[in-house]
């Protein structure tokens, strides 16, 4: 368990560090909370010749207001965004889906930039991301851009994110009036990763109907996806008891479920339905609020 | 493990076979491809740089063409060790013409071993099918400046468990 | 009267430095010069070596040499086992493979570096070129005549054919009432995983001619012995110590590759050589546990009586045999009848070479087998008789009190079994819980109920059937200040008798509790020892103290009735004084100590100093019991098990110490748990390790569990004199069929008779999925 030789650089500042993502780039790995880039680094599966440490960046760790929109620093760590005041009232989602991750070390220490970066298929954060259609600001020498979460997760462990750019932040819009959002997850008995996540937002019309919903499933498929056949199943609709579950059932449509010892593809279909329409359930409680 | 699938390709099969009988091609194609040398007796020998995300390791292999009946079908055999392991396999792909664009299937078997196989268990079915696509994603462009035109057939082109 | 210490809440000497981060283990030994040690190891299951070259990791920056398994040919001693079965194949186990490798993970050769990093780095450049063969991985197969061979030489993988037969099996054939039930149990692989991995530290000294080894082991004495024998060198000049052990369960019950090529590269170099085993390691070459397969034919007749059991066990051995491989699953077949009069009985058990990790002691080692087994027999035959689970147990269980001999061939030292159930029925208000399970079931919901009643053997065991000597060695020395030292050779690693032992001497001797200070694990300061195993640590090695006590008791209690002109016989040991019970004459503790030190009037033939030892020999094992109940609910739309409530009342004999009875009881009760519903170490059909991080191998975690509600019921063995019969494995051994027992009663409106461990919620699910019996 221990990683090949690398060379460490700890930047002081996000300038500095994307100068060096600019000028190592495929030979550099970035660093955030360490909890998935230096397991594979001493199980030697990841080798990378340069390791970027982004812990001294003291100016991605916010959580903060501006506009209607939430800003996250990329290394806000998964406790930071639990305990979030700001958060706890105006995305709760988010504040949630922190919860339900590792145990109160691995939240410590992980941060929500790292962890989507890393795009594990397991991860909890893209589901949370795809629900709330996130943005996600790369950084890179030569300039910024904006990523919508949908274009984001690009496949396993696969991101939009060039050689060289640095995920910074995290914009997310704070919960409409008549809105409620729910993370629900099966977690792995032994990683405590997500079997099957399910992050719905959902917006209910002053009527009661189902004005809009979006729905992030993670664990399911080699990315994380928005639930489209769900969400078209249900938008201008009455949410009754009956519909959800129709609904739901079309939770991993056009999806290959991943299989592995824990869940067969099969069982991890039938789960996904399950979570989605608990999901579901729980978010229309908390907008009927 | 078991790998199979289909991808459809906009070239007729006479071209799609001559081209992945072509180690210029392949090399073009095949992810992360450093090396790719004919050996004497018909194989060749290669070095990959091949993972997902941050799990890349380099592989030193051999890949066999065996039982090749153009333009139709023809197996390949693989055999790759590096530091996250081994791997060790055999497929077979066969090409069908349909309205002058090529339909391929293939299917295979793939024996990891080491430390991909103990650690990444949950992941490796993915990671295949993932490395598989972008093969096929990149040989598919060497068939035609438009890459636009090939695009995995649906549900179908990814692997059964 | 005297601080009463036996029987009570006693807080844990060993823990103020735990807790607080200042105990020392193996890794924590800072030695000047330290070599380290990093080992390459097979990524194949089966395979041959055709060649290892070196060159590359050998001018790697630190290296000092490179070993392979031709190196140590001739010149280290094979890998010992200890198990005397008639006629056990034994195949060479030698420290680093020779020509071929039989398991992932295997060491195949090893770096000595100036660090380990460096160590680590070489070790990655070292080419091993393979021709990989088929591998022996299912045990179905392993037995055909067409399997690949994992030794062969040995002409076929079984290492041994043991039989059981008991009982009178004609009169269970004439019975026409006698029906017959079929069922295939599989008692999953399982990795025992302690919380501090395997380590050793070997420090060979050429002036001096010594060797010192710190192991992370739970023998320090016989692996002295071991090593001794393995690197040539003369016993007396072997040290083995150690240190702070953190867990093991069962698995560091061993004599590792590793500490054999620690003390060669040590005694190569002259220099200290550190090794310390990663968790990835730790998963792959240290010891397995369970891994069986058993075939049942259980005979019954129409009232609940069950009046026959046949049993054929495969047992997955490995590749080869650590210590007490083979002879782990023989307990299974011992043991097999459980706490029930069965009439009659046949086990046979074979004992199969697989390419796999060996197998060996895990907590309860062989006996969580059979418990498993009598326990899923009882409530499939009440399933088939639609009777009660307490109803058919107490139809089985032997009247209480009578000597018996099970047609096994073992008899019990004590017996209760209606107690304990009782009291459990009561403790979990059992009537109640299946009232409510009735009106759940109504609402679609579904509750279940599992009973275990457990009997298990330990307290390991009279020397006549254990391998290497079921004796344990105690001494206790009063030192001149009037303190005392008590040296065991046991070797607890978190089960406390640091605490429990000073318990007994405090008490004994009449002096605070923390005047005595408890030492194990050091084999120069420990005169002999055998080691902590098979819940025998207090009973056996608690006696032996307990029993040097007496002597210290009768020596002092002459000085002192010497000094005082009375007689010995009339002295008694309390409140820090030796006196008359009437207390008319009476000496301080530190006087009579000061009597025996300075011996000035010692009485004739009295030797001066206050140190005595005792080797106790136990005359039979012990057989603590219990009964539990578990409470769970399956979640009708993913199958998902949650733990509810647990219930346990447990009989270990005499209690010393509640609190390290409950400890104990409660981390065994996590671990059974665990084995029946989420751990499984898995193979795949290649033989490649796949649960080989704990992402995948599921260790049960607190927030899985539920709070335990624990009893006791106290019966004393008359086996020894403290009445202690032993703890350390009755949890994991009792609950594991009490939960797979609750949740196929749960399961009962969908018709469930079985499913193998662990119960996995897509298991579950896929029962569920099948949709309610008809018939139920």
């Amino acid at each position: 368990m221990i990683p090949e030789p690398f060379e460490y650089h700890a930047p002081h500042s996000l300038a500095e560090a994307t100068r060096l993502a600019s000028e190592l780039g495929e030979q550099a790995k970035l660093l955030a909370g360490g909890h998935s880039l230096l397991p594979m680094m001493k199980l030697r599966l990841a080798a990378p010749r340069h390791v970027i440490d982004l812990g001294h960046l003291q100016e991605l760790r916010y959580i903060r207001e501006a506009e209607e929109k939430i800003e996250i620093g990329a290394l806000a760590t998964h406790f930071q965004i639990e305990s979030s005041a700001l958060l706890n009232e105006k995305c709760p989602l988010l504040a949630d889906t922190a919860r339900e991750i590792g145990d109160p070390q691995v939240r410590n220490r992980g941060t929500l930039g790292g962890s989507l970066a890393h795009a594990d298929p397991a991860g909890d954060w893209p589901a949370a991301m795809l629900a709330l259609d996130a943005e996600l600001q790369a950084v890179s020498a030569q300039g910024e851009r904006w990523i919508a979460a949908r274009d984001f997760f690009v496949g396993l462990m696969s991101t939009a994110l060039a050689p060289g750019e640095i995920l910074a932040t995290i914009r997310v819009p704070t919960l409409p009036a008549r809105s409620g959002d729910a993370y629900f997850k099966f977690r792995h008995p032994a990683s405590g990763f997500a079997v099957v996540g399910a992050a719905v937002r959902v917006k209910l019309s002053e009527a009661g109907h189902i004005e809009q919903v979006a729905i992030g499933v993670t664990g399911v498929g080699a990315k994380a996806y928005r639930a489209a056949d769900v969400e078209r199943e249900l938008v201008g609709k009455s949410p009754t008891a009956r519909r959800l579950v129709e609904a739901a059932a079309h939770a991993a449509d056009g999806v290959e479920p991943n299989a592995d010892l824990f869940a067969s593809a099969e069982y991890r279909h039938h789960l996904a339905a399950v979570y989605v329409r608990q999901a579901l359930e729980r978010a229309l409680e908390k907008a009927r609020a | 493990m078991k790998i199979e699938g289909s991808w459809k390709l906009a070239a007729p099969r006479e071209t799609v076979f001559r081209q992945l009988m072509d180690p210029r091609f392949l090399a073009r194609s095949l992810p992360g491809c450093e090396k790719l040398d004919p050996l004497p007796d018909g194989s060749y020998q290669a070095t990959l740089k091949i993972g997902v995300g941050a799990m890349k390791g380099t592989y030193q292999g051999r890949v066999e063409i065996v039982d090749a009946l153009p333009p139709e079908s023809f197996r390949i055999k693989v055999e790759g060790k590096g530091a996250g392991g081994f791997v060790k396999g055999e497929g077979k792909i066969s090409l069908t013409a349909e309205n002058g664009e090529t339909l391929l299937n293939y299917t295979g078997e793939a024996q990891v071993g080491g430390v991909i196989a103990s650690v990444g268990q949950r992941m490796i079915q993915a990671a295949a099918r993932q490395i598989v696509d972008q093969f096929f994603a990149a040989f598919s462009r060497t068939l035609l400046p438009s890459p636009a035109s090939s695009t995995p057939s649906g549900g179908a082109g990814s692997p059964a468990s | 009267m005297s601080v009463k210490l036996l029987g009570e809440r006693i807080k844990r000497k060993e823990d103020p430095r735990l807790i607080q981060g200042r105990g020392h283990y193996v890794d924590d030994l800072p030695l000047c010069n330290m070599l380290y040690l990093a080992f390459v190891r097979s990524p194949h299951a089966h395979a041959q070596i055709k060649s290892i070259q070196l060159e590359e990791a050998r001018k790697m920056p630190g290296v000092g040499a490179i070993y392979t398994g031709k190196d140590l040919d001739g010149r280290l001693g094979l890998i010992p086992c200890a198990a005397g079965i008639e006629g056990l194949k034994i195949p060479d186990h030698p420290c680093l493979a020779l020509g071929r490798v039989r398991y992932v993970g295997e060491p195949v050769a090893v770096v000595v570096a100036n660090n380990r990093y460096q160590a680590a780095d070489a070790a990655a450049k070292v080419e091993v070129d393979y021709n990989a063969l088929p591998a022996v991985v299912d045990m179905d197969r392993a037995v055909a005549p067409s399997s690949p061979l994992v030794h062969e030489s040995l002409g076929d993988n079984m290492a041994f054919v043991a039989k059981l037969e008991g009982g009178d099996w004609k009169a269970v054939e004439a019975d026409a009432s006698v029906k017959v039930l079929k069922q295939r149990l599989v008692n999953q692989r399982l990795a025992p995983l302690s919380m501090e991995t395997r380590g050793v530290v070997a420090s060979y000294s050429p002036g001096e001619d010594t060797l010192t080894v710190w192991s992370s082991t739970q023998i320090p004495h016989l692996l002295k012995t071991q090593l001794a024998v393995m690197t040539g060198t003369d016993e007396a000049r072997v040290r083995v110590i150690a240190p702070e052990v953190g867990g093991a369960f069962g698995s560091k019950l061993n004599v590792y590759a590793e500490e054999g090529v620690a003390c060669f590269v040590s005694r190569q170099f002259g220099q200290p050589v550190k090794w310390i085993e990663s968790r990835r390691e730790n998963l792959m070459a240290t010891i397995h546990g369970r891994d069986q397969i058993d075939d049942l034919e259980i005979y019954y007749r129409p009232d609940g009586k069950v009046v026959g059991l046949k049993c054929r066990i495969l047992a997955d051995l490995g590749a080869y045999h650590q210590l007490l491989t083979p002879a782990i699953p023989t307990l299974t077949a011992l043991m097999i009848l459980g706490s029930y009069n069965i009439p009659a009985v046949f086990v046979e058990t074979k004992g199969l070479f697989t390419n796999k990790m060996a197998t060996d002691a895990y907590r309860g080692a062989g006996r969580p087998e059979a418990t498993y087994i009598i326990e899923r027999v009882m409530d499939l035959v009440a399933l088939e008789l639609k009777l009660d689970p307490v109803e058919i147990r107490l139809k089985n269980f032997p009247p209480p009190g009578k000597d018996i001999v099970l047609a096994t061939g073992v008899s019990y030292d004590t017996d209760n079994y209606q107690k304990t159930l009782k009291k459990v029925l009561t403790l979990s208000s059992y009537k109640k819980l299946r009232r409510e399970q009735a009106r759940l079931r109504k609402k679609g919901k579904y509750l279940g109920i599992g009973l275990s009643t457990y009997v298990e053997i330990c307290a390991m065991g009279p020397s006549s059937r254990m391998p290497a000597g079921g004796w344990e060695s105690g001494t206790v020395r009063v030192e001149p200040t009037g303190k005392v030292t008590v040296l065991s050779g046991t070797s607890p690693h978190g089960q406390g008798e640091e605490t429990s032992f000073a318990q007994i001497v405090a008490e004994e001797l009449g002096v605070p509790y923390d005047d005595v200070t408890v030492y194990h694990g050091d084999t120069n300061q420990v005169p002999m020892g055998i080691g902590t195993f098979g819940s025998r640590t207090t009973a056996v090695g608690g006696t032996a103290i307990y029993l040097a006590t007496q002597r210290i008791k009768r020596k002092m209690a002459r000085l002192a009735a010497h000094k005082l002109g009375v007689k010995p016989g009339e002295m008694v040991f309390r409140d820090g004084k030796v006196e008359r019970e009437d207390g008319s004459k009476s000496m301080k503790f530190a006087e009579v100590v000061g009597e025996a030190y300075f011996a000035k009037q010692l009485p004739s033939g009295v030797e001066p100093g206050l140190v005595e030892n005792f080797v106790f020999e136990p005359p039979n094992y012990t057989y603590p019991f219990g009964a539990h109940v578990a409470v769970v609910e399956v979640d009708g739309e993913t199958g998902e098990v949650s733990l509810r409530n647990y219930y346990a009342v447990d009989d270990c004999g005499r209690i010393l110490n509640p609190m390290l009875v409950d400890g104990q009881i409660h981390g065994g009760l996590a671990q059974g748990i665990g084995q029946a519903l989420w751990e499984e170490h898995v193979y795949d059909e290649n033989g490649q390790l796949l649960t080989g991080t704990l992402m995948d191998c599921a260790v049960p975690k607190a927030h899985q569990l539920c709070w335990f509600e624990t009893a006791n019921t106290e019966t004393r063995t008359p086996v020894n004199p403290l009445g202690v019969k032993g703890v350390g494995e009755a949890g994991t051994i009792g609950s594991t069929p009490a939960i797979v027992n609750a949740v196929i009663d749960a399961l009962q409106p969908f018709g469930a008779r079985h499913l193998d461990m662990p119960l996995k919620p897509e298991k579950v699910w896929r029962i569920l999925k099948q949709g309610p019996a008809q018939a139920a």
